[in-house]
């Protein structure tokens, strides 16, 4: 068997930048905000490395791009690579969060020998905007060490392999801390004046584990790896370290994601119909649009100039930070469109969130709204018509904690012409709102007007009088 | 209808955390500007802003009501959960009070109070009133409302009343409609509150963001946990005649009128135990200090300090401080007696009574020049005395007051934690709702050095947002945030002791350390209540000095004490004058080191001048050079007229000490002693909030109006600000030259022990133990590595010649006990294989890794390397009876495939496991291997001429970057032969920012430049050669 590992050494790094055409320093920080673990070309060039701290590195570079490192984002984005490499390798093995193994033993016939499957590799990087380092071993193992430190050649000889194994430092062998401390104690400093410690003193002196890894390396003892099943549904997702504000700037990271999906789409002789847009907001609620396309498609360019006559209807309500693209529906190339195989065993939940797409479709999303309260003291914004959700919140609130208010209240409060009959309830002052610049100062009360409406009236802080709502 | 007056008795301030946002003197004054007729501060089970709202309301007719409100945690049967706030109607119900406070407080973790139903009837609270609030009608039924009610009635008979506000929100109706019905159901009476949260309705912004921010989270997600509106603060009098039935508010002055208590009363009486029966303390106090002068003065007491013993003796009896002078004596007795050193400083410490007693070793006789002796009456302030301690044994002392006085009489005083730049900008912007991620860059851009620094623009520049309005609120908030409290922490070793339950005296609570307490109030709010507390400070210097002394005892073979060091000794005043100081107290420092050389200490009172010029006031105030050129006779010293001659005298007419300061502003700017005694607080308290400014223009026109010339008076100014925060008086001064002299005097004569308690007491100092140990060898002193069959645990001096012996404790993460069982069970033979080593000492695998790593067991191991391939492969524990010793094989294991150690392995293991080494210093293995070939040495730039460019290079041990020295920073790089001084300039350092601040291993090519004795090298170009020794963990101090 033989191996090649890819070793992504700044995956997320290059993930945003390809979705952006800004070019300026970039690094990515660990979770706390504390130490940068990726730093751009530009970022290095300012003096910017890894390991450092994140202070030290904006008192280097002020004008530095952050992005927080994320797991889940890391994992997401490999497992997109591994979707590619699947339609070439069938034995594929993620290693997150950086990592993806693939057995080409058997693929050298089919295409040609080594060279060859390396090629197609690095073009398919090359396409994708990313950097990997490749390796080839003769155990999976080592096919990762000679990733990860970039000693990787286009040679599947066996000898050759050991011997860069045999020149890598303890470090680099990744063995874990304890034991790369004990062998630097006793004087070792490379693999390869590891594998000539006798076995047996290996496995009493330093532990049974680390003489298993170095015959894991090696090959003399079992590494079995459990391969990778490609998901059901297709997902990809851009991030943008700076919010992107205009719906425009969202196409160039869409035609990347788009064309993916046409080849994704092609390679499981599929067509879909739907297509579920979500936008990432810094403050608001996520956007979430669902692309209907007229029949089953799978040309990028058709999803594309329907997203953009989207875009053009109705423009962005704040800006993103990132974006997903996700297809769960896939149509046979053949069948025809819409027929389920069991006939009418759609759910409840399925029929309504089939009624509500009708109606969207018919009406324009923004026709739809629902209908909450919201916590705020402001009577225009305790209340929130949002788009719409499948699955409606539970009211929390009961009825006597809420505060007494008109059923009808105005769309804008309207000046009060006359003077009241009589006045029931008040003053109510309600006060708040600096925050984000509408600010409310006010005094209501309840009064009634000489043709008999009871009204829900205030002042405000120029003393004007004003008409906020009708009681029934 | 009568002048109309209100009484306000609900009032948080900022000391409820999170809820309060006005400070108790905001309250204070502005309740003062309304003109209330009284004020309770009613913090939520705390005290805490009590003494604060005080200070501001005493030349105020307003009058302060002292209370406190509570939740309970659970209900009385069939009842709400009840609210209500209890208010002192005299000292007993402000004991009643605190008793309460403190066992809510103590039961709960730091921070937090629990109380339950019961406590109330096991409480006894006669003599405080009860103001209930009762809870809205959705909170509870009104069945529970009236079951509370009832059951708050048994416990107050006639001392309840029903608390109702107008804070104009949604159902207040409906709330004032219930109250009525209560009152009347119970037939207790009702009194209008505020329900005060801020002394301004302006606050209202800043009270929200403390909402969301004690609801965690953001003011836009915050909703209902906000205030409806921003009614809560102190409205004024017509405002409240218009909202309130006027019986409402005359019930208020009702209840103000029953509370007498008055803060400014209390007075806690020092423990009666310490006098013996029969006797009273005056007597008692004469008497020691009778003993004590014969046994100082053996020869007789000379006549000046007989009468000022009798001068003090007869002040302290007329200010009834005995039991405070005869506490600290005790304190400091029990020190001697556990052979703890032990020194007194401050004002009153500094008198020769305190000498008698054993208080400080500052004799009165010898060092007549002292300032200011003593407590002043005028200023009728407590005295205040400072005693050190051994850092190491600290806790002794400490245990010892707790056993003494036991828990319930003594506790630590408070230390107040308030919001800071850095917390005030991520808790505001947490509640704006900015990223926390764009945040934490904004602060680790903002440099806070730079004064000029305009935080509305960086928030905009870092998008943060890009509404300046929110820019403008963000920076308004941040500001007014700035020094609100946060939560009270333990004060580093203010105690206060008392007679009678401490508890009654003010609420006890817990401290962050397990079986700490402390009390609410912090030491400012001691000295304005103008109560006592005992300073027990820790001081590494004493722990080392009492060491040195006991070495050199068992070299002398005779006790060899403090008081047994020769005075003015000129060796060591000339070793001093050459800036030999490392390891040496106080004036250690690189500041110090440069300062010696010039100021030429010649006598103990230069010492206490040095120890102060080096600080900010005398350098912000450009005091040091002329002080500088009058000590050396090149500028006449003159004196403007008598009275400043007499305040100036002994600095030669230049001001340095913060006492001469404060005279100064009284003989040369007309300060009355009140004026002078708020400048002094106003110093004090300039790093926290002060402000200065209101003193300027009185103190310069002041000095003018005199004839001063305008230039002294605005470096005088400048000088005072400078003493901000780092006040540094002569009195503390003269009890650390003490120390400096004692420290130089060992470091002179006894090197050996000097550097081995040194290193005994580590950590402490400005110097890693590489370098204290580097500057031993310089001094001659013979360093041997640890070693598992010659050391101890400290490092101890052995053999005629007495070498310095590293003890097992230089290695990192090897712990004292197993050091003891090592050196306990050693054969008489030594250890004499690693088995034997494991066996008889009962190593663990660990242990037995360090020390190979260490290279400790050269007996039995070729090198480190083999040593720890004979540890390798032992792990299974021993049998419990384990094969006979004969069996034992002492054969050595050793491995052919393992290499010997270089040199430069050997190094770098070393520095790994120690954190120096004994061998050659890693510059010297880089200079022989060609690395650093234009490189000149430590020791060469001493005899090289001046103004010449030079090349250095060494390791990064210090980096500074002193507030008193514009934009330069200072580097210490460390060779095999010395320190280098490299002074970089804030323009060479921002073109190199990436060297100056990574590297560890620097090349600097500079122009050598020379001071007298002082060498530096002004820094150009500078390389980073780290990639040399990349794995050499070397600590730098950088700044930060």
């Amino acid at each position: 068997m033989l191996w090649l590992y890819l070793h992504f050494p700044h995956l997320l790094l290059d993930h945003i930048r390809r979705s952006s055409e800004n070019t300026s320093a970039l690094v990515i920080v660990e979770g706390s905000g504390q130490k940068v673990i990726q730093a751009c070309p530009a970022a290095r060039d300012l003096g910017v490395d890894a390991n450092m701290r994140l202070k030290t590195a904006v008192s280097l570079a002020p004008e530095l791009g952050i992005a927080r490192a994320d797991q889940q984002q890391e994992t997401r984005i490999l497992e997109d690579q591994a979707r590619w490499l699947y339609r070439y390798a069938a034995h594929i093995v993620l290693v997150p969060p950086n990592g993806l193994l693939a057995e080409i033993g058997s693929l050298q016939r089919l295409y040609g020998g080594v060279p060859a499957v390396w090629q197609t590799v690095e073009d398919v990087l090359q396409k994708h905007q990313l950097t990997a380092w490749p390796g080839i071993g003769h155990t999976p193992l080592a096919a990762r060490l000679i990733a990860r430190n970039g000693k990787g050649t286009c040679t599947a000889d066996k000898s050759h392999c050991l011997q860069t194994l045999g020149k890598m430092s303890l470090l680099a062998a990744e063995f874990d801390e304890r034991t790369c401390t004990r062998l630097q104690r006793l004087g070792l400093s490379t693999l390869g004046e590891v594998f000539r410690l006798p076995p047996a003193d290996m496995a009493r002196r330093l532990s049974p584990e680390t003489l298993a890894y170095i015959q894991k390396i090696q090959g003399s003892r079992p590494d079995p790896q459990t391969p990778w099943q490609p998901p059901h549904y297709f997902q990809q997702q851009a991030d943008f370290v700076q919010d992107i504000e205009q719906s425009q700037g969202l196409l160039f990271p869409l035609q990347r994601i788009l064309s993916e999906l046409e080849k994704d789409l092609c390679w499981r002789q599929q067509d879909t119909d739907c297509l579920l847009l979500v936008l990432q907001h810094r403050h608001a609620e996520p956007t979430r649009l669902r692309i209907r396309t007229s029949g089953p498609e799978h040309r990028a360019e058709a999803f594309l100039s329907l997203i953009s006559l989207r875009f053009d209807q109705q423009p962005l309500q704040a800006p993103v930070v990132s974006l997903r693209l996700t297809v769960k529906r896939f149509l046979g190339r053949e069948a025809p469109g819409g027929q389920d195989l069991l006939g009418e065993s759609q759910d409840l939940n399925e029929a309504w969130h089939t009624l509500i797409s009708r109606l969207q479709a018919r009406l324009g999303e923004n026709a739809l709204k629902q209908l909450a309260p919201q916590a705020d003291h402001r009577p225009e914004r305790a209340w929130i018509a949002s788009g719409v959700r499948r699955t409606s919140r539970a009211m929390k609130t009961t009825a006597n904690q809420l505060p007494q208010r008109p059923l009808w209240l105005l769309r804008g409060p309207q000046p009060l012409t006359e003077i009241p009959q009589a006045w029931f309830t008040g003053p109510e002052r309600i006060s708040g709102g600096w925050w984000d610049g509408q600010r409310v100062h006010r005094d209501y009360y309840i009064a009634q007007l000489n043709n008999g409406q009871l009204a829900w009236v205030f002042r405000d802080v120029q003393e004007g009088w004003f008409v906020h709502g009708w009681f029934g | 209808m009568s002048e109309p007056s209100y009484a306000e008795l609900f009032c948080f301030s900022n000391f409820t955390f999170l809820t309060g946002a006005s400070h108790p003197h905001e309250l204070a004054q502005r309740a003062a500007e309304l003109g209330y007729t009284a004020l309770a501060i009613t913090d939520a089970c705390s005290v805490a802003g009590i003494p604060r709202a005080w200070a501001a309301l005493k030349e105020s007719p307003v009058k302060l009501i002292t209370g406190s409100w509570f939740e309970l945690d659970d209900a009385p049967p069939d009842a709400c959960t009840p609210r209500f706030i209890l208010l002192a109607r005299t000292r007993k119900g402000y004991g009643q009070l605190c008793q309460l406070i403190t066992t809510a407080r103590r039961r709960a973790e730091k921070g937090q109070y629990q109380l339950f139903h019961d406590d109330m009837g096991t409480h006894v609270l006669d003599d405080c009133l009860c103001l209930w609030l009762p809870p809205s009608p959705a909170e509870a039924n009104a069945d529970q409302i009236l079951a509370c009610g009832e059951w708050l009635l048994l416990l107050f008979e006639h001392r309840l009343w029903i608390a109702a506000a107008r804070t104009l929100e949604a159902g207040e109706e409906q709330q004032l409609a219930r109250a009525r019905w209560l009152s009347e159901h119970l037939r207790c009476p009702i009194t209008a509150i505020g329900e005060v949260h801020m002394h301004r309705r302006e606050r209202q912004p800043l009270q929200d963001v403390l909402a969301a921010l004690r609801n965690h989270t953001s003011l836009e997600n915050a909703g209902h946990c906000l205030f409806q509106n921003g009614e809560r603060y102190l409205r004024p009098l017509p405002v409240l005649q218009r909202l309130f039935p006027e019986p409402w508010l005359e019930e208020s002055l009702r209840i103000a009128q029953q509370c007498t208590f008055e803060p400014g009363s209390l007075r806690y009486e020092y423990p009666p135990d310490l006098v013996p029966k029969g006797e009273t303390p005056a007597a008692y106090l004469k008497r020691l200090t009778r003993e004590g002068e014969q046994q100082r003065y053996p020869a007789g007491t000379p006549m000046t300090v007989q009468a000022l013993i009798r001068k003090e003796l007869g002040l302290i009896s007329e200010m009834k401080y005995e039991h405070y002078f005869l506490t600290i004596h005790d304190i400091v007795a029990f020190a001697r007696s556990r052979g703890i050193l032990c020194q007194g400083r401050g004002s009153a410490a500094n008198s020769a009574v305190c000498y008698c007693l054993g208080i400080t070793e500052v004799n009165p006789a010898q060092v007549d020049l002292l300032f200011e002796r003593f407590i002043s009456k005028d200023r009728n302030e407590p005295p205040d005395i400072d005693v050190d301690f051994e850092h190491e044994r600290r806790e002794e002392v400490i245990q010892y007051i707790y056993r003494r006085y036991s828990r319930e009489r003594a506790a630590l005083a408070a230390t107040v934690i308030r919001y800071r730049p850095r917390s005030a900008i991520r808790d505001v912007g947490k509640a704006l709702g900015f990223d926390p991620a764009l945040v934490e860059q904004l602060l680790e851009g903002i440099d806070w050095r730079d004064k000029a620094t305009n935080w509305r623009q960086q928030i905009l520049d870092k998008r943060l947002t890009r509404n300046p309005k929110v820019a403008d609120q963000f920076f308004t908030l941040v500001n007014t945030l700035l020094g609100f409290p946060r939560h009270l922490s333990q004060h580093v070793g203010g105690f206060v002791i008392s007679s009678g339950p401490l508890a009654e005296l003010v609420p006890v609570e817990n401290a962050a350390m397990a079986d700490r307490t402390v009390i609410q109030w912090d030491k400012d709010d001691l000295e304005s209540l103008g109560l006592m507390k005992v300073d027990v400070l820790a001081l590494g210097m004493l722990t080392a000095i009492r060491k040195a002394l006991e070495l050199i005892s068992q070299q002398k073979d005779q006790p060899f004490r403090m008081q047994d060091i020769p005075q003015e000794d000129r060796a060591t005043y000339n070793m001093l004058q050459k800036g030999d100081s490392i390891g040496v107290f106080q004036v250690e420092s690189r500041a110090q080191i440069n300062m010696l050389p010039r100021l030429k200490p010649e006598t103990y009172y230069d010492l206490v001048i040095e120890v102060a010029i080096v600080r900010p006031g005398p350098i912000q105030g450009d005091m040091v050079h002329p002080y500088l050129r009058r000590k050396h006779g090149l500028e006449p010293v003159a004196y403007p007229n008598e009275a400043i001659r007499s305040v100036l005298e002994r600095t030669l007419g230049v001001p340095i000490f913060q006492e001469q300061v404060i005279k100064l502003a009284m003989v040369a700017a007309g300060f009355t002693a009140g004026e002078a005694d708020q400048l002094r607080r106003a110093m004090a308290a300039w790093k926290s909030h002060g402000d200065m400014t209101p003193f300027r223009e009185k103190l310069i026109n002041g000095m003018l109006a005199r004839g001063h010339d305008a230039d002294f008076a605005e470096r005088l100014y400048l000088q005072i600000c400078g003493f901000g925060g780092y006040g540094f008086p002569e009195s503390h001064a003269a009890s650390f030259a003490l120390l400096v002299y004692v420290s130089a005097w060992l470091k002179r004569h006894y090197p050996a022990a000097f550097y081995c308690a040194l290193l005994n007491s580590q950590p402490m100092g400005f110097y890693s133990p590489s370098q204290l140990l580097q500057d031993a060898k310089r001094h001659s002193v013979i360093a041997l590595p640890a070693d598992i069959n010659s050391s101890q645990w400290e490092h101890t001096l052995q053999g005629v010649d007495h070498q310095l012996r590293l003890g097992l404790r230089i290695i990192r993460g090897f712990s004292a006990s197993t050091a003891e069982r090592l050196c306990q069970n050693r054969p008489e033979t030594g250890y004499r294989s690693s088995a034997e080593l494991r066996r008889l000492a009962g190593l663990n695998q660990r242990e037995m890794e360090l020390l190979a790593g260490a290279n400790a067991m050269p007996a039995f191991a070729a090198n480190r390397h083999q040593a720890y391939w004979q540890l390798l492969g032992h792990e299974k524990p021993t049998e419990l009876f384990a094969a006979a010793e004969d069996d034992e094989n002492y054969e050595l294991e050793t491995c052919n495939q393992l290499p010997a150690p270089t040199e430069g392995q050997n190094v770098l293991a070393d520095y790994a496991s120690q954190g120096l080494t004994l061998q050659r210093h890693p510059l010297a293995l880089l200079r022989e291997q060609g690395h650093l070939q234009f490189c000149l040495s430590a020791e060469q730039l001493k005899t090289t001429k001046a103004g010449i460019p030079v090349q250095v290079a060494g390791l990064v041990t210090g980096r500074q970057r002193p507030g008193s020295a514009s934009g330069v920073t200072f580097v210490t790089l460390e060779d095999e032969t010395g320190n280098v001084n490299v002074v970089v300039w804030l323009e060479t350092a921002r073109r190199q920012r990436k060297p100056l601040l990574t590297a560890r291993l620097l090349h600097v090519k500079g122009i050598l430049e020379r001071e007298g004795e002082i060498v530096h090298v002004m820094a150009g170009k500078l390389s980073d050669l780290s990639h040399l020794i990349k794995t050499l963990p070397i600590n730098s101090r950088d700044f930060h």
